[in-house]
């Protein structure tokens, strides 16, 4: 979750108030599919949406990128045309919540802080992002409490309301605003799996690990390192990934191969690299890391 | 004067019966001659003597002079006269001995000297005692001694007659046996006879029951032996036995049966390396020889003795567990003896290498022993080489060809490479009409020609199938296309998995050494084996013969532009019939010494992609197919060979799998609409008929199995695999011996597991056999009459189940941080702060979610004790348990009388199954996970684990009629049973796992034992079980009705829930009570 001081401090270290987080610079993405049009088309219309697939394949990279893509688009039409809306920001901002067990309805919409001998309302994330008008995108949201899901209805349907109870308001989100959930289909149990009342309210696009010539071109330039080497990284993945089905929560991540490429630019070698970044973080099971020893062995030299 | 005492002679002797006289006249010449007057005088003296003892004695003295002849070439005149008087006097004393000393002479003597003949006859007179029988076996005596004194000396003949009369004492039959057995014996005892006799006597002493069997074994177990080492092995037994080992014939000849396994040669190193340990411990000795062949076949012999060396240490220390590991019975035994092995076995590598397989291919690959395959007998015949047939790899059982482990499984590590190469690459998804990229096809043109020609019309079964049709000659272009394509998936390999390509090149380079040396083949099989040897990335100059030189380098440049990472399967089809053409024009004939020459290839290699059909050969293809094609090498036809098997590559059958499948497939969508073309009767039989695939095994002689057969095993392999019966009958029981080494699971729904050895301190690996099979199905009307009878019980228990669901949020007060403030703490902040006293901070509350988590698992007893009746006089009448709905009273009337007898008193199982009847009841109120086992068993390899609710099933009327069926079977192994049960909840998620053990008794069952420990044993390993089940977040509980529980409670469940019932009928309150208290 970004950081919840609404006080901005200069000095020491860089600190965003979060309605006013916005992604400065183009996120390195590439598409594998036509996601993108997908989501320009799903924003354009305010459906909000829902990322599907396995971690680590870049879903919160491709939130990024959006925010910035879209938000770049706000900024060339603002200029264009109108400036009237002074206080609007320039770029889309983009409120990015991790979802936990314990997260309620309250620390989403916010709630009253003891300051000396008064109470003082503070804004949730979701409050912020529905008065800015930018994406704020839930991750991993089947692990929030159901009573999130009060909260969610009736922003993600044409209302586009949030209720603020505690302070009897009913929020009309701005502009810009967009709702975004990431979840995992793969590794929660049935008992978390999203309600259909809630999943038909968006559209839904699937991720998935991206096939070996583009993963290696990611790895390749996440992890700065020659294509030779993130084509391998990207064949060890595939290969770890086909185990899946067998005692593997889940397969090798992207992420993971980036961690591995970098290890390897740092100089580590390459099937030691593998070992601890991947191969150790994919399963704790002492026979599958077995077999997955012996195909780093088989596709690093 | 002689005459005068002649006729004196004849006179007597004619009063004895007429053979008496005959043998007389037969023998007298020759005596006379031999004998001086008055030595002939006492000789016939002598005989009348005898003869005169009495009625029937006069049968010795025919006996006498029958052998007296022969005598006379073996003895001095002196020395016969010395044996006539011994005889005389034996005879005399004892008349039943005489006809035996006489005719046994002959013999005996051959081998003795005349000084010993008295203290011989007094050797046979002592065994008599003047009973019938002790005359029997004194005569078995003299009439053996001549064949026992070839083997032995007459000292040694003396302490067998001492060791003969002792046995006597005991019993002259054993004796008498023990007699003839000894004449087998002897000649195979080789040097030391007194050894062994000594050892007979020692036996005597302390176990002469044992003797004969003794005796039996030993001649069974002595031709197993190095006949240099008999000596020492009797040695060794002798000390085996006084140092107390018991049953000892059985021992020796489980040692014997042990060393027969090993080379004779090598007996004397064992006995020196197992020697010493009898001193240690002599048990132990019998262990280690009997596991030595196993050793041995892993390890060499240095290594057996650091395996040997390792026991030792252990038995210093811990006695048990050294026999364990003797036995290689314990984890310890079997990892130390993995160390120390350099060869790799399939069963030790299979879980990671299938893994490893699956993660290459993405399919679900299996891995198994090639023997498998063969035992299909599906076209396979190879057992101990690699192999695949599209979905299992298949590997050689054990591999021992290098002398490092290392080494050994790399091999195994490229072997399944390479097979799974063959489905990653695609070698069985070969489409006749799929594109090549670096060849011209050839295919299609050739196709429309041959099926022209041939006007079938019976289409292929399968591409690859299709394609072998285009050739005259299948076999060559069979070896052709196998030759290329494993070349293909090598390359292709070594381009994909780097790291894998050193390893590979060295199998390949370690296979090209064994590689027949081509100037030993014919002109066809040379250019055959030079494609091999280019597979294999031969570097090196290959000889070839010098008038196909420019042929062979045709072959070489079309196979090296085949064999790299760019072509596919379709690739090497073309290259197949590239090189067909060339070779189908080479004769197949024996080349002179001289016509050979060196083929340079280093040079084409850099030809780099650009390829075009050598000149000369576009007509030939052209021609190729045609109606009456030149076929200049018919003739010679019969005698090519196809080339030896390169071994890392294993047998390659791309039309048998292709076939395999598409059957497959076809069995899949059996039921549903199946579009693809299926394959028809015809087509199967016209493969059978075509392909070489098959035929090639059967001209190597595999049994008398016809293609039509494999056919038939082929669509048993893909469509009919009928599924395991699920009757959960109480099946037969196999038995498999106590003694035996380790199981495997090889049905399905069976499991095994480790038992542990508390005196060893190790597991005995893969002991127990779980079975898992659903209860049979009763009636449900039990049930419902169960929970009638409790009624009100019932009622109340869920009620009180019921308050146990929590709420599923709690608001939690006094937090620091919270969901909101909490505004009775703020005014108690408040009024602090204002009082000056220091503030609580903590006024936050928030809604914590509990919700109920858990997972439980009974596991009831239903050993054959559990059949035992409840003492209480107060019988439940029946009739109260009956049903009121009338359908409901006639099941369960029948069921009454389905079981045979009309029960007026309850057995503890009927207890433990109301029991269970309530608490299902209860805990459905609550919804909380549970399943429900029976369990029973007889022997290791039958414990039987009865799924009457599984864990993940919903209660149903199927479990209502399991229960039903719920009744005393066999023994108690509970370790076993609570490890499945332990399995089974940790594959569970929840926070709270429950084991409950319902039992009526001690853990208790054939062989869970050592000897004399039998409940230690048992009890330790029940114990170890739960601490197992603890260890995994499990929390046991041992509710029990045995009275005498707490004895092995106690030291079963320190610091673990049990509890033991004083009053059975209190079991179904209690086991609520007690389920409520620890699931909250």
């Amino acid at each position: 979750m970004a950081t919840k001081t609404s006080n901005s401090t200069k000095s020491l270290y860089q600190s965003y108030i979060i309605e006013e987080y916005h992604l400065k610079q183009e996120p390195y993405y590439v598409p594998v599919g036509d996601e993108i049009q997908l989501f320009e088309a799903a924003y354009a219309q305010r459906i909000p949406v829902i990322f599907k697939g396995p971690t680590g394949v870049g879903k919160t990279r491709f939130v990024e990128y959006m925010s910035w893509k879209l938000g770049v688009n706000l900024t060339k039409v603002k200029k264009g045309k109108k400036s009237e809306n002074a206080t609007q920001q320039d770029n889309l901002p983009l409120v990015t919540i991790a979802c936990h067990e314990d997260l309620t309805a309250s620390d989403l919409v916010g709630r009253y802080l003891l300051e000396g001998d008064q109470t003082v309302w503070i804004d949730g994330p979701l409050t912020r992002a529905v008065k800015v008008g930018g994406i704020c995108y839930l991750d991993e949201v089947v692990e929030a409490r159901k009573d999130t899901t009060v909260l969610i209805h009736p922003l993600t349907d044409h209302r586009r309301m949030l209720p603020v109870e505690k302070r009897g308001e009913l929020l009309e989100a701005a502009d810009g605003f967009l709702l975004v959930l990431s979840y995992n289909p793969g590794y929660q149990s049935a008992l978390k799996d999203l309600k259909h009342s809630t999943r038909q309210r968006f559209v839904s696009i699937e991720f998935n690990p991206p096939p070996r010539e583009i993963e290696a071109e990611i790895v390749s330039h996440e992890a700065k390192i020659d294509i030779d080497i993130a084509m391998q990284l990207a064949q060890l993945g595939e290969k770890i990934r086909n185990l899946r089905e067998h005692g593997l929560g889940e397969g090798a991540s992207t992420r993971l191969l980036i961690y591995a490429g970098k290890l390897i630019a740092a100089g580590i070698e390459p099937r030691r690299a593998c070992q601890v970044a991947v191969n150790w973080s994919v399963t704790d099971d002492q026979s599958l890391q077995n077999s997955i020893e012996e195909v780093t062995a088989s596709i690093f030299e | 004067m002689n005459n005068k005492k002649k006729t004196n002679f004849n006179k007597i002797l004619k009063t004895l019966p007429p053979d008496v006289k005959d043998q007389f006249d037969k023998s007298r010449p020759h005596l006379e001659e031999y004998l001086t007057g008055d030595q002939f005088r006492l000789w016939v003296d002598s005989g009348v003597q005898i003869a005169s003892q009495s009625n029937s004695s006069w049968d010795i003295t025919v006996n006498l002079f029958r052998v007296s002849p022969i005598m006379t070439g073996l003895l001095k005149p002196d020395d016969f006269m010395k044996w006539l008087n011994v005889g005389e006097d034996l005879a005399c004393q004892y008349p039943m001995l005489g006809t035996a000393y006489f005719s046994s002479s002959p013999a005996a003597l051959h081998n003795m000297q005349a000084e010993h003949i008295s203290d011989w006859a007094d050797l046979g007179s002592n065994l008599y005692k003047g009973t019938w029988k002790s005359g029997t076996l004194s005569n078995r005596f003299f009439e053996s001694s001549g064949a026992l004194l070839e083997q032995l000396t007459f000292e040694e003949l003396a302490r067998f007659a001492e060791f003969i009369d002792i046995l006597a004492k005991h019993s002259y039959d054993l004796s008498s046996e023990c007699l003839s057995l000894a004449l087998r014996l002897f000649p195979l005892v080789g040097d030391d006879k007194t050894g062994f006799i000594s050892l007979s006597l020692n036996l005597v002493e302390t176990g002469w029951r044992q003797l004969k069997a003794f005796y039996d074994s030993s001649l069974k177990s002595l031709p197993k032996i190095d006949p240099s080492q008999r000596k020492r092995f009797l040695g060794l037994a002798e000390r085996l036995h006084t140092s107390g080992v018991p049953n000892m014939p059985n021992t020796i000849l489980e040692i014997s049966q042990a060393l027969q396994l090993i080379n004779k040669r090598e007996h004397g190193q064992l006995l020196d390396i197992a020697a010493p340990l009898i001193d240690l411990h002599p048990s132990a000795f019998p262990e280690f020889i009997k596991s030595s062949p196993i050793v041995l076949n892993k390890v060499s012999f240095d290594k057996l003795d650091s395996w040997c060396a390792e026991g030792k240490r252990l038995l210093q220390t811990n006695p048990d567990g050294a026999m364990a590991f003797f036995k290689i019975e314990s984890s310890r035994s079997e990892k130390f003896l993995e160390d120390i092995s350099s060869s790799v076995d399939f069963s030790a590598i299979s879980n990671l290498i299938e893994l490893y397989c699956r993660a290459l291919a993405g399919e679900e690959i299996n891995l198994a022993d090639s023997r498998e395959l063969v035992e299909k007998n599906i076209g396979w015949v190879a057992a101990d080489s690699p192999t695949t047939e599209g979905s299992t790899v298949y590997l050689p059982e054990t591999v021992d060809r290098y002398s490092k482990k290392s080494q050994n499984f790399l091999w195994y590590k490229v072997v399944s490479t390479h097979q799974v190469g063959r489905m990653e690459f695609g070698s069985f998804r070969f489409n006749f009409y799929g594109t090549s990229h670096r060849f011209d096809n050839l295919r299609n043109a050739l196709d429309n020609k041959t099926s022209e020609i041939a006007g079938s019309n019976v289409s292929a079964a399968t591409d690859i199938q299709r394609f072998f049709n285009l050739f005259e000659e299948r076999q060559l272009s069979l070896d052709i296309f196998s030759i290329v394509e494993d070349g293909r998936v090598d390359a292709k390999i070594k381009d994909e998995y780097k790291g894998i390509s050193k390893g590979y090149k060295s199998i390949q380079s370690d296979a090209l050494a064994l590689r027949p040396n081509v100037r030993e083949l014919k002109s066809r099989e040379a250019l055959l084996e030079l494609l091999v040897q280019i597979s294999l990335g031969e570097t090196q100059p290959i000889s070839v013969p010098k008038k196909y030189k420019t042929q062979a380098l045709n072959i070489v440049k079309i196979a090296r532009h085949c064999m790299n990472a760019q072509s596919t399967v379709e690739d090497t089809a073309e290259a197949t019939i590239r090189i067909y053409r060339i070779l189908i024009d080479v004769l197949n004939d024996e080349v002179d010494e001289d016509d050979w020459d060196p083929l340079d290839f280093e040079d084409e290699s850099s030809e780099g992609d650009n390829f075009s059909d050598p000149e000369g050969l576009q007509q030939s293809l052209d021609s190729m197919g045609s109606a009456s094609g030149d076929d200049p090498a018919d003739t010679l036809e019969e005698n090519y060979n196809s080339p030896q098997e390169v071994d890392y590559r294993g047998e390659f059958k791309p039309e048998l799998t292709q076939l395999l499948e598409k059957l497959r497939e076809q069995g899949q969508f059996r039921d549903g609409d199946n579009d693809s073309e299926s394959i028809t009767q015809e087509m199967m039989e016209e493969f059978a008929q075509n392909t070489v695939e098959l035929s090639q095994e059967l001209n190597e002689g595999v049994g008398s199995i016809t293609n039509d057969e494999v056919v038939e095993n082929m669509l048993k392999e893909v469509g009919l695999q009928k599924p395991e019966s699920l009757e959960g009958g109480q099946g037969p029981l196999v038995h498999i011996d106590e003694t035996g080494g380790e199981l495997e699971a090889d049905e399905p729904e069976t499991f095994v597991y480790d038992e542990w050895d508390f005196r060893a301190g190790d597991y005995k690996p893969r002991w127990c056999i779980v079975r898992q099979k659903y209860m049979a199905e009763g009636e449900d009307a039990y049930y419902g009459s169960i929970v009638q009878s409790y009624g009100n019980l019932v009622m109340q228990v869920r009620r009180q189940f019921e308050l146990l669901v929590p709420e599923t949020m709690r608001k939690q007060r006094r937090l620091q941080d919270g969901e909101d403030i909490d505004i009775d703490d703020v005014i108690e902040t408040m009024v602090d702060i204002k009082t000056g006293s220091s503030p609580n901070e903590k006024m936050y509350w928030r809604r914590n979610k509990v919700h109920r988590d858990v997972a439980v698992v009974f596991l009831l007893d239903t050993s054959a004790s559990t059949a035992e009746a409840i003492d209480d006089s107060k019988s439940i009448n029946d009739q109260s348990t009956a049903p009121e709905d009338p359908v409901e009273y006639m099941l369960w009337l029948r069921s009454r009388r389905g079981e045979g007898s009309k029960r007026t008193y309850k057995r503890i199982i009927d207890l433990e199954k109301e029991a269970l009847i309530l608490l299902i009841n209860a805990i459905e109120a609550i919804g909380d996970t549970y399943g429900i086992y029976g369990f029973s068993g007889y022997g290791r390899e039958n414990v039987e684990f009865y799924t009457i609710k599984d864990v993940d099933e919903l209660f149903s009327d199927k479990v209502k009629r399991r229960i039903d069926r719920i009744s005393p079977l066999h023994a108690t192994r509970m370790g076993p049973a609570i490890r499945h049960s332990t399995s089974k909840l940790a594959s569970l998620d929840a926070r709270t796992k429950l084991m409950f053990l319902i039992s009526d008794g001690r853990p208790q069952d054939r062989g869970y034992s050592r000897e004399g420990v039998e409940k230690e044993y048992a009890v330790h390993d029940t114990k170890m079980a739960l601490d197992e089940a603890r260890s995994k977040g499990i929390n046991p509980f041992c509710l029990t009705v045995d009275r005498n529980g707490h004895d092995y409670l106690k030291t079963m469940m320190t610091e673990m829930g049990y509890e033991v019932l004083d009053d059975i009928h209190a079991l179904p309150h209690r086991l609520l009570y007690l389920y409520r208290k620890l699931t909250t």
